[in-house]
């Protein structure tokens, strides 16, 4: 069901919704192009997934297109990924042409839409060759990094760069993942649609059906960590905080998440996590599929802790999902979790195996405190994470490109 | 007599093009060439972040030199700062030199902070919102600000101030047109210490001046 900025007044407000109606008349009409590289999986294709039609629903002529490529070409942009979020990877000049070959491809089946368009935002680096490939584009182009580039593994950045520079503006998570560029970087924390499949409120029975598929025991607390097999995510190190907790308290874990189609690497790592969980029968591995939405919902929701255990990240949706579900969240302190979790307030940063443990330890012990904390995130995500922010910061984005001004204050 | 119009508005907030700071050092290197609107961001728009419970301090620079460079009486010098009692951001940044190049005086190194603590410099763009709410006599201005959205305060009585009549804010220049009658209501507001106050207490202290002057 395609929904409306209606629905959402409950959640957001009033003066929300109607701050979008009037960014909504201003840009009434305009043509805006959203392109990435997958259409399911992955916080980019969530995002894209709502914003297209509020957008539209404002009037604005948006439409979202999706790169088609080879498993070569995904290989390719994994290794630039991976390189700009700082691993030590080569890609060779084959390499290299595949990337730009495949967006060629691309270029000659997206280049109407997207010179004609007012807007184009491209999403993070694999389509980010088509600003070249669009000579007679008219509009502006912004390109949207979703991810932690501040230290990159540099010969891979210098690639990029002389690619991305281009664009008109572009847009980072946090300051910290921005690298110096020559137009205006805007920072837009990216949101949840609290609306959502992942997000809505769930029943009681529905709770206790998912408790029961994956055999999971009431009595005994739950840790959760939703999210890709990337070792970014560290999931080994969640089986290890678990180790370190199971010594004391008889707990369970649940590692869940889906494949991408742009990540090759996933079943690698689902392997080493199957490895390292086997013999165990209180560590759930579960691969999800990418529209199982109902169940990472209800699985944060019966969590007792959530955990995030990131080595790098770049805003980290699953943390505001677990926070937005009234629980404390354990996250890696890096990237966009340091944004959202609070010491003692929303949840705790951590650095080790080591210190998730006793994180989740003190937790277990204060339920009273997890109760105000977990009362507390909610209220934050309500604040700043939701879809509605979200969406206001890139229409008045779009307003001040096209408006072309320059003055610190804009009148809507 | 013309009507109050109640606006809202957000901030949308970009990189200034300047590097981040490291270094005690490289914080003065900045300072020094910053616009005035990085300057006006790091002392002013915080008011707009969300915050737990109260900072310690309330401008950028207090919180980096506490939190980062671990330099508690460089946090509380910067702390002090009341950036509504300068005429100008030139003279704020002037203090501010003053400040870091006394504190480089005194130690013998740059402190610096690790990877991830730098300073970062910010501008935002003020995005402003009409929302349609009208105010005609001064009797309405309480109930309405008691009702008015935390953006809505910043920008009638902080981000009033860069506005023509410079250096005040919109309700004292709204009254104006009513006289002497409501010279009383002025000086309430004009006298309220906003340099301690998150934006709802900072609401709450209007119209608590508000009714007291006219209940």
């Amino acid at each position: 069901m395609e929904k409306s900025l209606l629905m959402y007044e409950a959640c957001a407000g009033c003066s929300a919704i109607r701050q979008l109606r009037m960014l909504g008349e201003k840009l009434s009409g305009s043509r805006v192009v959203h392109v990435n590289s997958t259409r399911e999986g992955g916080g980019v294709a969530e995002i894209l997934a709502w914003m297209v039609p509020l957008m539209r629903d404002l009037g604005i002529d948006a439409s979202w297109e999706v790169i088609r490529g080879a498993g070569d070409f995904f290989s390719v942009t994994k290794s630039i990924h991976n390189g700009l979020q700082g691993f030590p990877i080569s890609i060779s000049q084959k390499g290299w042409e595949t990337y730009h070959g495949t967006n060629e491809t691309n270029a000659e089946r997206l280049r109407s839409s997207l010179e004609d368009a007012e807007i184009v935002v491209i999403h993070d680096p694999q389509p980010a060759p088509l600003l070249n490939l669009c000579e007679g584009r008219k509009g502006k182009w912004v390109w949207r990094a979703h991810i932690d580039i501040s230290h990159p593994y540099l010969p891979v950045w210098k690639t990029l760069r002389t690619i991305v520079k281009g664009y008109d503006a572009s847009i980072f998570s946090m300051p910290q993942f921005a690298l110096p560029l020559p137009h205006p970087q805007y920072l837009v924390t990216p949101s949840i649609d609290p609306l959502s499949e992942k997000n809505c409120d769930l029943r009681p029975d529905e709770l206790e059906a998912v408790r029961a598929r994956f055999g999971l025991d009431p009595s005994r607390p739950l840790l959760v960590q939703i999210s890709r097999f990337d070792r970014f995510k560290d999931p080994l190190g969640v089986i290890d905080a678990y180790r370190l907790v199971k010594k004391v308290q008889p707990v369970q874990l649940v590692l869940a998440g889906g494949g991408a189609t742009d990540d090759p690497e996933g079943a690698e790592v689902l392997q080493e996590v199957m490895e390292a969980a086997k013999g165990d029968q209180d560590i759930h591995v579960l691969l999800l599929p990418p529209d199982a939405h109902r169940t990472v919902n209800a699985l944060q929701r019966v969590a007792d802790v959530i955990i995030q255990k990131s080595l790098r990240e770049g805003f980290g949706l699953t943390v505001t999902e677990g926070l937005w579900k009234g629980k404390p969240v354990i996250g890696g302190d890096t990237g966009g979790i340091r944004k959202q979790v609070v010491d003692y307030h929303t949840g705790f940063l951590v650095n080790t195996p080591e210190g998730a443990a006793h994180r989740i330890r003190f937790l277990l012990h204060h339920r009273e405190k997890m109760k105000v904390m977990g009362e507390k995130a909610r209220e934050f995500v309500r604040e700043n994470f939701l879809l509605t922010r979200h969406l206001r910061d890139y229409l008045i984005l779009f307003h001040a490109l096209l408006s072309g001004s320059r003055e610190p204050r804009i009148y809507v | 007599m013309n009507p109050f119009v109640v606006m809202d508005c957000v901030l949308l907030t970009r990189m200034s093009g300047l590097q981040e700071a490291a270094s005690l050092r490289e914080l003065r290197e900045r300072v020094a060439v910053c616009s005035e609107n990085v300057l006006y961001h790091h002392f002013h728009e915080t008011l707009l972040r969300p915050t737990f419970d109260y900072p310690d301090y309330h401008n950028d620079f207090a919180v980096w030199a506490k939190l980062h460079l671990a330099d508690p009486l460089l946090a509380e010098r910067f702390g002090i700062i009341d950036p509504f009692s300068f005429s100008s951001l030139e003279e704020l940044r002037g203090v501010m030199l003053e400040i870091i190049d006394e504190r480089l005086n005194v130690l013998s190194i740059s402190p610096t902070v690790s990877r991830g603590s730098e300073f970062y410099f910010f501008e935002a763009d003020t995005v402003v919102f009409d929302t349609g709410d009208r105010i005609c006599s001064p009797a309405e201005l309480a109930p309405v600000v008691s009702r008015m959205s935390t953006g809505s305060i910043f920008f009638h009585f902080i981000e009033a101030h860069r506005r023509e009549p410079i250096d005040m804010d919109d309700f004292s220049a709204w009254l104006i047109q009513f006289g002497d009658e409501t010279s009383d209501l002025r000086d309430a507001l004009q006298t309220i210490d906003n340099a301690f106050l998150t934006l709802s207490e900072m609401r709450n202290e209007i119209c608590d001046r508000l009714s007291a002057q006219n209940p």
